[in-house]
This record gives C-alpha cells, structure tokens and sequence, in this order.
C-alpha cells in the first residue's frame, strides 16, 4: 500500500518535472525545421532536373567564346533581336498585389529609362507568386528554364524569396530584392542573394546610432505595440543603445487601439527620458503624440519608426506632433528623384509610392542590375554573352549611387549602405533630417 | 435550531472562495506595497496622472454601464448593441461640430466660426444631437430587435442583440468608411490644453476635456439617480422592473416604460459617445465595441439591475485600468488582463457584485 502511494508520488513529481520543461517547444521547432529541409530537398531534385536539361543544350554549342567556356556555370546566350531578360517573383494578384504591382512597375521604369547594351535592351519578367513560398519556388523553377534569363529582381515577399535562393543558388542567377526584410536570409551563405531592402534590426541600430551619437541622448525610454514587428524594433533599439553606453530608463508596452495612451506614458515620462523610441504603427502614435504634454513628456522627442510615417500622422497630430522623428523608404527630394515621380506617373497613372512605399528602391534593383550585367556582358559576332557567375560576382561587389543613396553590398549581399532616411516633421510635414 | 446550522454551515464552495480570495488579496496588497513604498518608481505626480486618467475614462464607463443595467433591471437582457448605440452619438456629434466648424458666426467677420465664437451653445447642440441620435437609436433597437422577442426564451434576444451590434457596426462603416476620424474641438475646449496642479513640485495636466468630462458625467448619473428615485417615470421603471404582471396590472403602460429606459440608456450613451470624441478626439466606427465591453464588465462588477452599482463598477474599472499596472509593477499592455482579473476576483468573493443584491429566482 505504501509502495504504491510512493509510486503514485513519483509518477506524479515526473509528470510535473517534463510539464516543466519546455520540451514541447523545442519539439515543435524541430519538426518544423524538419519539414522545412525535406521542402528544400524536394526543390532542389526539381532544380537538378532542369539544371541537366539546361547544361545539355549548352553542351552542344560547341562555338562558345573563352570567357564563356573559363565561367563555371557557363554564358546566358542571347541573340540579336531578343532581350536580355530579369525574372521577378512578385505578388501581382491578390491581397498583395499593390506592393507586387509597384515594385514590378518601378523596375520596368529603370529598363524603359535605360538605352540598352550594344543594340540589346532589358526586359522584365514579372511572374505572380500572390507572396506565397510555394508560388516562389514554382515561378523560380520556371526562371531557370529559360536561358534567356540572367538575373532575377526579387523575390518580394521574404517567404517566397527564401523558397526561391536554393533553386537560383543552383542555377546561378543573381537576386537583388527590393523588399525581402527577414533579417536571416543573408545569413545562410547564399552567393547570389542580395538585398536593397533595409531589415528592421538594421532599421533599430541606425535609429539606435542616430539617437546616441547624432542626437546626443544618453537615457531614452523604449515602447512598443506587442506586435512582432513592433517589439522587434524595439528590441533592438534598447540592445543597441545599451551596447552604444546609453541608457533605457523605461520600457513599456501598450495595447494597439485604444483611444488614451496617458497611463502608459505618464508611467515613462516617470522615469523622466530625453527620448522616446516607440516601434509600432501610425494609429497608436498619433494617440501617444496628442496626449504628450498632458503625461507630462512635454520637451522630450518621440523618435517613431516607418510604422509610424505618413500623411495620416502629420494631419491628426497637428502641432502636437511638430518635432517627431520616423523612418522612410523614400528617399529625400533631388532632382533624379523629381525626374522619377514625373515619368513614373506618366508611365503608369499613378504618383510613385500610392501603391507602396517600393517604387524608389525597385527603380533602384533596375539599375544596380544593369550596372552589373554591363559590367560582365560582352558581344561576339551578332550574339551578347553574359557570363554567369562573374555576373553573381558583379552583383555582389555593386557600387552604385540610386535615388535611395549609396548602393555597395558587404560580404553577406546587404547593399543598402547609406542606411533608411530619418524624417522630422517641421511646420507639419515630414523632412528628411540632416 | 436546525435553520440556523444550516445556515452557519460550511459550504464547499464558500470554503473554496474565502481561502482563494485571501490569498488573492494578500498577494496582491503584498505586491502593492512593495511596489508603491518599495521601490519609489513613481512619484506622486505620476500617480496623480494615472488617477484622473482613471477617473476621466470611468466616468465614461459608468454612463455606459448604466445603460446595460437599466435595460437589464426591466428585460433581464444584455444589450449587446449598447456600445453600438454610443458609436452613433460619437458619429453624430463629430458632424455637428464638423458643421459648425465650417459655417461662419452671424455678426462677426469670416474668420471666426461659429465653433468658437458661440463654444458654449455648440457644445450643448453637441451633446443634443449626440444624446438624440443615440436615444433614437435605442429606442428602434428595442422596437425593431427587441419588441417582437420578447416573450420568446431569453437566449434568443441576446442573440438578436449581438447581430444588432454587427448590423449597427458595419452599416456605420458603410454609411461612414472605415477611416478614422478627428472631432474638431472648441479652441475654449481643446484637447492637450488643461489646468496645471502643482504636485510635489511638478504640475501636473488636468485637461479642461477631462475636467469637463467627468463632472458632466458626475451631473448626468446625478441626474439619472434623482429621475429614478423621484419621478413617476422613475418609479413606474422600478415597478416595471420588480414584477412587469403587477405593473401593468397597477395601471402601468409596460411597453411605454421599457421604450421610455431604452430612450434613457441611449442618452447616457450618447453623451457618453460625445465626451468620447471629445476628451480623445480619434475614432471609427469600432469606437463603441471596447468601451461596450468594458461598460458591461463594469456593470457586472458594481452588480448588474443596480444603478449605484454600475456607476462604482464604471469608476473602479477606469481607475484599475489606470493604477492596476502601476501597482502591480506590470506593462501597461496588460491593463485588461488586470481589470478582467480583478472582475473575476469580485465575482468570486460577492457573485452578484460589490453592490449587487441577491437576485431573485426570476432574476436568475
């Protein structure tokens, strides 16, 4: 009978111990993984595939030039009278669709603005993928089919841009993706991904630099709505002020939509901080900028991020919000960037930027891409041969001035050097910050 | 002598309540104390923030509460569509100072409108479109969801409730649009601006919304307790209310009272909506759902079919809301889990509520 009860005991302090443990978690991301690399392995069976079909009809051109034959993934070949073609995976249907439809219209502008290499212009091939990895994968196996094609601007979606860098990565198509924000995909040692997209940690160390060493603040208070992306920013923005010296002397989380923000905020303004980082959206900060002085946060700045930009913003917070700093994707006022917005109206209907805020840095992917490929193409007889691995090669060492600023990728394929532009809003609109 | 074992005896489940509520509260004023003489995080003029941010959004919350108490006191009904009916005294007060703001003041030049050359009558005019909206608005609700339910069993009007608030929403989203929008205030009332109260050395912000908001909630219940208390209408409402069979056979026209309460809770609500709009300015037609809720927790918190209840249950809330992530030393993004924390815990220790009495079969 004692036994029994000791047993039952000790049954049940094991139940408690693994209940414990967070082992189901740790299961749960390991069968995921799993499941990952199984989709991973299965593409590139299918990569394998064309790629065989493909090395057939260059094995037998058998008068190929020596830079061609020297290349190890060989020469796109294109003869005179066809285009030299850009793949691009990109929601173009769907929920998705204006940021698919944007980017895709801001490239094209870059190669109808381009007068073309030797005779040869560019051409974009613009597939739908609706933003899915499945659809990624699907339309970068139907790239690499088509030896026409010698670089890809793309993918858009960070989900369908990761399905898709296996199959080019075989295929040796170098990518330049305007939008692809998920911070790991340049750490998995791919040669032919490249981003101009900025990620949110890069996003929170500028921002954290900015606050530190340009600003000159040394003890901030950080906020954030509870999202992913929100949080996230956030994150790293107190990671990175403290690691600069500075000191976060709050750190609050608030509930998105709500309509009075004064508790939260009169709990940091207690701490009494020079600064306020908030990561989050528009909505919430335009409750948090017009509640300031009554929280007793009057004199200290609101430092937003691209959550929190736009119109909307700068109309409801009226003087309230003059002072405000946030981030964009557009770039500040010259005159190439004057000179867009007119022929990308003109070309499309629409202002740059209604559709999303990627029309800048897709015209940019146009022309860091040209610049590349008239770096490496040569022509021999009435035939343009462009080598492909010295055309990865030429993406990846890009040194390119774009309306978004300095284009130069480091060694992992992150081109955005100049960093997101900070606006300020002075007399109640967004200026880019000196 | 047996009546009295029985009664002095202990039951399972209040044996279960008194220990888990005294460890509850123990814990808590624990963490209290710790947290407010403790560590000094905060100073007084914080805390005196955090109680008129309290205070100002409970006022809110009581006007509301009322209404879902009122309505449950005479049908025994939640009126889930009470929220829906406060969004559109928000909408229609928003227009009325929209239009005032753009139409010019007789006798002065174009510069002045008529919003800040006239502050005192716009508000008013205000607060008369955003009450009449609303107490029309009650009013066909009961009619048109409600009337023809009711001697059907007490599930169905709860669901015909529900689809009313989802029908109120998204006709006002399509009557309106989805985006959000901003009430122009009176430059004598506008939002940001207030009396500083010096407080330990600092001044601390009362904001004239705020101040305005809370004591015009204060006059209203006032108002609503004397109505109740004093009036015939206020009595028939009562009599209506303890046994409908003998209202109307004591000569009460019950129909008439039960539209006459909708009209009542749809002004409250109204007026609630307007000092809404006015004190935080940016809404949409999702304006009425969360404060709905809260208004509803609140009743049921003060003990709902009591007026005093709901009107302690709508100021305790707010002030929970306020102070309870401050005490508790937790973020402010778990202000709900702590007021509805905090709902259950009074239901635990007193199930009809802090002021609720025990209800009657029928009640139940």
């Amino acid at each position: 009978m004692k036994l029994k009860s000791v047993f039952v005991l000790l049954v049940v302090f094991v139940l408690a111990l693994t209940a414990c443990q967070p082992s189901q978690d740790v299961e749960e991301t390991e069968v995921s993984v799993e499941e990952t690399e199984v989709s991973v392995e299965e593409t590139e069976g299918v990569v394998e595939e064309t790629e065989a079909v493909a090395e057939e009809t260059e094995e037998s051109d058998s008068s190929l030039p020596a830079a061609c034959l020297e290349d190890e993934l060989g020469c796109a070949v294109i003869q005179a009278g066809e285009t030299i073609k850009i793949g691009m995976g990109a929601p173009l249907l769907g929920d998705y669709a204006m940021f698919g439809i944007d980017i895709s219209q801001g490239v094209s502008l870059a190669f109808q603005m381009d007068d073309g290499f030797e005779g040869w212009t560019y051409e974009l091939v613009a597939e739908d993928t609706g933003g899915s990895p499945e659809a990624g994968a699907a339309v970068a196996n139907k790239m690499v089919t088509d030896p026409t094609v010698v670089a890809i601007a793309g993918h858009i979606f960070s989900g369908s841009t990761e399905a898709a860098m296996p199959i080019y990565e075989k295929a040796g198509l170098p990518m330049m993706s305007p939008s692809a924000t998920e911070p790991t995909l340049t750490q998995r040692g791919s040669t032919v991904f490249n981003r101009l997209a900025f990620t949110d940690a890069d996003q929170g160390k500028f921002a954290a630099d900015l606050l530190f060493n340009e600003l000159g603040f040394t003890k901030i208070a950080v906020m954030h709505d509870g999202g992913s992306y929100g949080q996230g920013l956030a994150d790293v923005v107190r990671a990175e002020f403290e690691a600069l010296g500075g000191e976060v002397v709050a750190y609050e989380a608030i509930t998105t939509g709500e309509a009075d923000y004064v508790a939260p905020l009169s709990a940091v303004a207690a701490a009494e901080p020079e600064a306020v980082y908030f990561g989050g959206y528009a909505a919430e900060a335009i409750v948090m900028m017009n509640q300031w002085s009554q929280a007793g946060l009057d004199g200290v700045l609101f430092f937003g991020c691209d959550g929190t930009y736009g119109v909307e913003f700068t109309d409801k917070t009226g003087p309230n919000g003059e002072g405000a700093i946030a981030v964009s994707l557009v770039p500040p006022d010259s005159d190439e960037k004057t000179a867009f917005d007119q022929a990308y109206f003109d070309a499309f209907g629409t202002e740059a930027g209604e559709l999303s805020a990627f029309s800048w840095s897709s015209y940019d992917t146009g022309g860091v891409l040209i610049a590349a490929i008239e770096k490496v193409a040569f022509v021999e007889g009435d035939t343009l041969f462009v080598p492909r691995s010295a055309l990865v090669e030429a993406v990846r060492t890009s040194d390119y001035v774009g309306l978004t600023g300095l284009i130069k990728c480091d060694a992992v394929g992150e081109c955005n050097a100049s960093g997101p532009t900070f606006y300020e809003v002075v007399d109640g609109v967004w200026v880019p910050l000196d | 002598m047996i009546n009295k074992i029985k009664e002095l005896k202990i039951t399972w489940g209040s044996a279960i309540r008194v220990i888990v509520g005294s460890v509850v509260a123990v814990y808590l004023i624990w963490r209290v104390v710790i947290i407010t003489f403790g560590s000094g995080e905060f100073g007084p003029d914080t805390w005196v923030r955090f109680l008129i941010t309290g205070l100002v959004i409970g006022g809110i919350y009581a006007l509301i509460a009322i209404g879902y108490t009122l309505v449950y006191g005479i049908l025994f009904m939640i009126n889930f569509a009470h929220g829906e009916v406060m969004m559109l005294g928000t909408f229609a007060g928003y227009f009325v100072l929209e239009a005032l703001s753009a139409m010019p003041a007789p006798g002065t030049d174009a510069n002045i409108n008529f919003l800040n050359a006239q502050p005192v009558l716009s508000i008013l005019l205000t607060f008369l479109a955003g009450a009449g909206v609303s107490a029309l608005a009650g009013y066909l609700l009961e009619k048109i969801a409600y009337r023809p339910l009711r001697k059907a069993p007490r599930l169905i009007p709860l669901i015909s409730a529900i689809g009313a608030s989802i029908f109120l929403q998204n006709a006002a989203q399509l009557l309106f649009g989805p985006q959000r929008r901003q009430y122009i205030n009176p430059d004598l009332l506008w939002r940001g601006q207030g009396w500083m109260i010096p407080v330990s050395g600092k001044s601390v912000m009362l904001t004239y919304t705020g101040g305005f908001s809370f004591v015009l909630s204060i006059l209203l219940m006032i108002g609503l307790f004397i109505l109740v208390r004093k009036t015939k209408l206020g009595k028939s409402m009562r009599a209506v209310a303890e046994n409908k069979q003998a209202a109307a056979l004591m000569g009460i026209d019950v129909d008439s009272v039960i539209s006459k309460t909708f009209i009542i809770s749809g002004i409250l609500a109204g007026s609630a909506g307007v000092m809404w709009g006015i004190h935080n300015g940016l809404f949409n037609h999702y304006v009425g759902f969360l404060p709905g809720i809260k208004a509803f927790t609140a009743a049921v918190m003060g003990g709902i079919g009591n007026i005093p209840g709901a009107m302690i249950g709508g100021m305790l809330l707010g002030l929970m809301e306020s102070l309870g992530p401050a005490l508790l030393g937790l973020d402010f993004q778990l202000k709900d889990v702590i007021a509805f924390a905090i709902l259950i815990f009074v239901l635990i220790i007193r199930p009809s509520g802090i002021l609720g009495e025990a209800l009657t079969e029928e009640k139940v």
